[in-house]
């Protein structure tokens, strides 16, 4: 038997939509700390520039005290903005296990508005694609949405 | 059947025997122990062990036929790993919602 048919792969949650607004509007809500507050979560410590970090305040779980450790990676105004996005504790499992994630938000002037893409990676899934080509439905569903980390498998 | 926690799933998992016995499963729809431990390089009793792990991840499910074990994949086992990954996805659906209206507001 080998081993390699099951390495760790990630997943990605990718929600865009097509906004009526133009980028500069868009790009407020989502790099000013008062707005961000309002759709997103209240951030503390933020600033948009590389390299700050802060955090967000979630819902314990166990002995993870529920906070989202974020630091920016990217800031391109009205385009693109990068941070990463790490919680969770390794006694957790579902909500609240360790996570080491990036969140992406890149911004695309349309005749309609502003496509506005979420891009949100680094769900580790212990199994890859392969493994799963003869899946019945049951299993295509439920892959896509795998997503955490385990330090056991890497 | 209450799904095992995440980390007994992704013990089971992370052993690369034990990942090849599930793969194969999963790739057979269904399979005979004998069938599994044909050709694996590792002996019958090892490979059952190994489909006990399985079985108590709740990651397999077996079938008893005459002298015949049969072995199945559980899509529901993998459900443990599928919860955080989940949860962001309505999360960031939710906060979409809630950035349309914003946005209503502030660029009417």
């Amino acid at each position: 038997m080998n081993d390699t048919a099951l390495q760790p792969a990630t997943q990605d949650i990718v929600v865009e939509e097509v906004l009526p607004h133009p980028p500069e509007a868009i790009w407020k809500t989502l790099t000013t700390g008062a707005l961000m507050a309002r759709w997103l979560m209240e951030p503390r410590g933020f600033a948009p520039v590389e390299g700050t970090r802060f955090t967000y305040q979630t819902k314990p779980a166990g002995a993870w005290d529920g906070t989202i450790h974020c630091e920016v990676r990217e800031v391109v105004p009205n385009e693109r903005f990068v941070y990463a996005w790490t919680g969770g504790h390794e006694s957790n499992s579902g909500y609240g296990s360790p996570l080491d994630t990036v969140v992406a938000f890149t911004l695309t002037r349309v005749p309609e508005g502003t496509r506005l893409r979420l891009v949100h990676s680094g769900f580790v899934a212990p199994v890859n694609d392969t493994a799963f080509q003869n899946m019945s439905n049951g299993w295509r569903k439920v892959v896509p949405s795998i997503g955490t980390l385990s330090n056991e498998l890497h | 059947m209450q799904p095992a926690p995440l980390d007994t799933v992704m013990r089971t998992l992370a052993d690369p025997t034990r990942r090849a016995v599930f793969e194969r499963i999963v790739n057979a729809q269904e399979i005979s122990v004998a069938a599994l431990t044909e050709g694996s390089g590792v002996s019958q009793s090892a490979i059952s062990q190994h489909l006990g792990s399985l079985k108590r991840a709740g990651l397999v499910t077996d079938r008893a036929q005459g002298r015949n074990v049969f072995y199945r994949a559980d899509p529901r086992g993998l459900a443990p790993l599928a919860d955080w990954m989940g949860h962001y996805g309505v999360f960031w659906r939710k906060r979409f919602d809630d950035l349309r209206t914003l946005l209503k507001e502030i660029d009417p």
